[in-house]
């Protein structure tokens, strides 16, 4: 009766084990697996890069469907804000470096299968200034993807016409060459200015003022505290070079020395419509520019530096939704966006700088210049990226509004004292919206 | 003792039909109430509800803070900027709005023939949505290619910085405002100045009196209640004010714009922004009850006269 028994249980076992190990065999094969994966992206510019990637997967998954959507930056954090943690929003997240902090720190993220992991950590793979980032606790969260690089462009034309030669190489540089390349009207008004300063949108105004912020400080606006998720502000540590800069900004943009004005058109479509002569902005305004400007004869060239040399990074990660039932298959999605064909059509088409190190980019390079002027920079040019901050949007936005509303006020011409105490207003704004969330901290 | 039997009968059909007329009423309004409560009620409740607590969309500890975020608005200088906007916006376009539909209406009805024509004219801004209207008011404004300054040019007027000024930009606002819903009033006006029997005005002009005091003292006292009504509405309407400033003044690509500040943006900017969904929620209730507040007010006032 016993060994009747044990037989029964055993035929049991084995039935239900071949029945499971079936029923994994049968999920576990790509080809037959049938659903749906989402991706929501909030810079529409890289959507081609996906629908490429499609095309690979598809080999693979023919039963899965992808589907790419493209929103607006801020209505895309806005979405993520509201779904994610409500436990649904797409399976395969593409988050940038600003939000990501807040995902993982809310547990919304999956785990990194190992070989993805490993390859964040390697250094040969992925820079580590940006896999730092990804991890927390020794943990990796996501896969640095790509990243947009402060780069100075200028008008070639222009600077021609101006008999400058070359593109400035040091902060006063820029200047004195801002100075040379505006054009002005009889009364005075700028019609074209020497260089496209960020004048509106705070937190715009701010990352762009950071800039030359770091190249005069060899310190951010806003580094990591004791830890990452925390914030330290630096202002008060640098406030000569942080007065300073500000005054170099009004004194550019009232009186005898102004080189732009609100009134005259900015940004990449000054640029691309040649109404400026030179700004610094991320490489997506290569693709751009050729793309809206096609006449325009332009270069790239380095951060011009002063006491730091380098360029700031903000970057893309991909991770997947802890909430998303096809986690296997939408990491295997992520695996195919690190091919080496995807990374060489995301810098091909996009403008954006893929982060896998061991790609071979020649080929692309060989015909887009401008990435090769940006990208093929000396070791002593450092990459840097943003304190990851939960308060990122908030801060941001107040603290640069005050220096928005610095540079409409003419009385800080020439008034060093008056800068530092704008400055310092910067630091105590971002300060208290820090505290307020519980992330300052004051010293490294 | 039949007389009895048939009234009580009577009594049990009048309630049985009660019943079946509540039953109805229920069943026809039912729904309607319940998509009210849902749509409306609810989110109003939720909104105050969520003011006392330190509510932030991505973090799911939520502590109650009671008073703390309506005692912040007190020290909030973005807030006070755009409550201080909002008020000087609303006053300048319903005084513009109001005064100019009512004196194209008053126009309008003395060409009678060809109102209607020019009353379509008038509204077709106002079933324009909000987002595409304001979106050509960015190019018109456009001050290097936008036909405002070229206009304007044309008669040795400088070009006019019309949404990077701070001085001006509001009033660039109120003109696309008064431009939307101006239609809108007008044809309001116009079912009023309809409604004043002739015979009055007749009556009036064989009397002596000038147009002006036809004005005064038949056109303007008749109109009130209709007055009352857009004033009402046009303050609710302007005081919501959101899409225009949002598209016309957010920075973009190639047009830095000067950000004015408003309640309803700042509002959105704090919960989907930021996503402090219980401090925006403080700046919604505050919003709400102001302007009720208004809306009492400019009640008490026109029944003031009226007295």
């Amino acid at each position: 009766m016993k060994s009747r028994i044990i037989c029964v249980v055993a035929a049991l076992a084995l039935t239900g084990s071949l029945l499971f190990a079936g029923d994994n065999a049968g999920s576990a094969d790509p080809k037959t697996q049938k659903g749906k994966l989402s991706i929501w992206l909030g810079y529409p510019e890289t959507a081609k890069s996906y629908e490429e990637a499609k095309k690979l997967f598809a080999n693979k998954y023919p039963g899965i469907q992808v589907e790419v959507l493209t929103f607006e930056l801020r209505e895309f954090e806005a979405k993520l804000a509201a779904s994610l943690p409500a436990g649904v929003g797409p399976d395969i997240l593409a988050l940038h470096d600003f939000i990501f902090p807040r995902y993982y720190a809310a547990g919304n993220l999956a785990d990194v299968p190992k070989d993805l992991a490993e390859m964040a950590v390697n250094p040969k793979k992925i820079d580590q200034v940006f896999a730092k980032m990804v991890m927390r606790g020794g943990k990796v969260y996501g896969l640095p993807y790509w990243t947009g690089r402060s780069t100075l462009f200028y008008n070639k034309d222009h600077l021609t016409e101006a008999g400058l030669s070359r593109p400035p190489k040091t902060v006063k540089e820029y200047w004195d060459y801002a100075e040379k390349l505006v054009k002005k009207d009889a009364a005075g008004n700028v019609l074209r200015s020497g260089v496209s300063i960020r004048l509106t949108g705070p937190s715009g105004v701010i990352q762009k003022f950071g800039y030359l912020y770091y190249q005069m400080t060899g310190e951010q606006i806003f580094e990591i505290g004791e830890e990452i998720g925390k914030v330290r502000v630096t202002i008060k540590d640098h406030l000569d070079a942080a007065g300073q800069l500000l005054l170099d900004h009004v004194n550019h943009l009232h009186g005898a020395k102004k080189v732009d004005d609100w009134k005259v058109q900015h940004d990449g479509q000054a640029f691309a419509g040649g109404v400026t002569s030179m700004f610094l902005r991320e490489t997506w305004i290569i693709e751009f520019t050729k793309k809206n400007g096609p006449n325009i004869n332009f270069g790239t060239a380095l951060m011009p530096a002063d006491k730091a040399w380098g360029a700031f990074n903000y970057f893309e990660i991909l991770s997947v939704n802890k909430a998303s039932k096809m986690g296997a298959a939408a990491w295997d999605f992520v695996r195919t966006m690190l091919e080496p064909s995807i990374c060489n059509f995301v810098l091909s088409d996009s403008g954006y700088i893929p982060l896998r190190k061991d790609v071979d980019y020649s080929s692309v390079l060989a015909v887009k210049p401008h990435h090769k002027a940006v990208m093929e920079a000396p070791a002593s040019y450092k990459l840097y990226i943003e304190a990851p901050n939960t308060a990122y949007e908030e801060m941001t936005t107040r603290a640069g509004e005050v220096i928005q509303e610095a540079f409409r006020d003419a009385g800080l011409v020439g008034n060093l004292e008056g800068c530092k105490k704008v400055m310092m207003k910067v630091q105590d704004t971002a300060a208290a919206i820090l505290k307020d969330n519980g992330i300052l901290t004051a010293g490294k | 003792m039949r007389s009895a039997l048939s009234k009580t009968r009577l009594e049990l059909t009048v309630s049985q039909w009660k019943k079946k007329h509540y039953f109805w009423i229920l069943a026809a309004l039912g729904p309607v109430l319940a998509l009210f409560f849902v749509i409306r009620i609810y989110p109003i409740v939720q909104t105050v509800v969520i003011s006392f607590f330190r509510y932030h969309m991505t973090n799911p500890v939520r502590p109650f803070v009671g008073l703390d975020n309506y005692q912040r608005l007190l020290e909030d200088a973005a807030f006070q900027a755009a409550f201080i906007n909002t008020i000087e916006f609303t006053a300048i376009t319903v005084l513009i709005t109001l005064s100019l539909s009512f004196f194209i209406a008053l126009l309008l009805q003395s060409i009678e023939r060809h109102s209607a024509f020019f009353e379509i004219i008038f509204y077709i801004p106002v079933v324009t949505p909000w987002v595409p209207a304001s979106v050509i008011w960015k190019w018109i404004y456009d001050p290097s290619y936008g036909i405002l300054n070229f206009f304007l040019g044309l008669f040795g007027v400088p070009k006019q910085a019309w949404l990077q000024e701070p001085g001006i930009v509001l009033l660039a606002i109120v003109g696309v405002s008064v431009w939307k819903m101006l239609g809108y009033f007008l044809v309001v006006f116009g079912v009023g100045l309809k409604g004043i029997p002739s015979s009055y005005l007749e009556a009036a002009e064989i009397d002596g009196a000038r147009p002006a005091q036809r004005l005064a003292y038949i056109i303007v006292p008749l109109m009130k209640p209709i007055i009352v009504f857009c004033v009402v509405m046009s303050t609710i309407i302007f005081f919501n004010v959101f899409a225009p400033v949002y598209v016309l003044t957010s920075s973009a690509q190639g047009a830095p714009a000067y950000e004015l500040k408003v309640m309803v943006s700042e509002i959105f900017m704090n919960a989907f922004t930021f996503y402090r969904m219980g401090y925006a929620g403080a700046m919604s209730v505050v919003l709400l009850g102001f302007v009720m507040l208004l809306v009492v007010l400019q009640f008490a006032l026109f029944r003031d006269k009226e007295e």
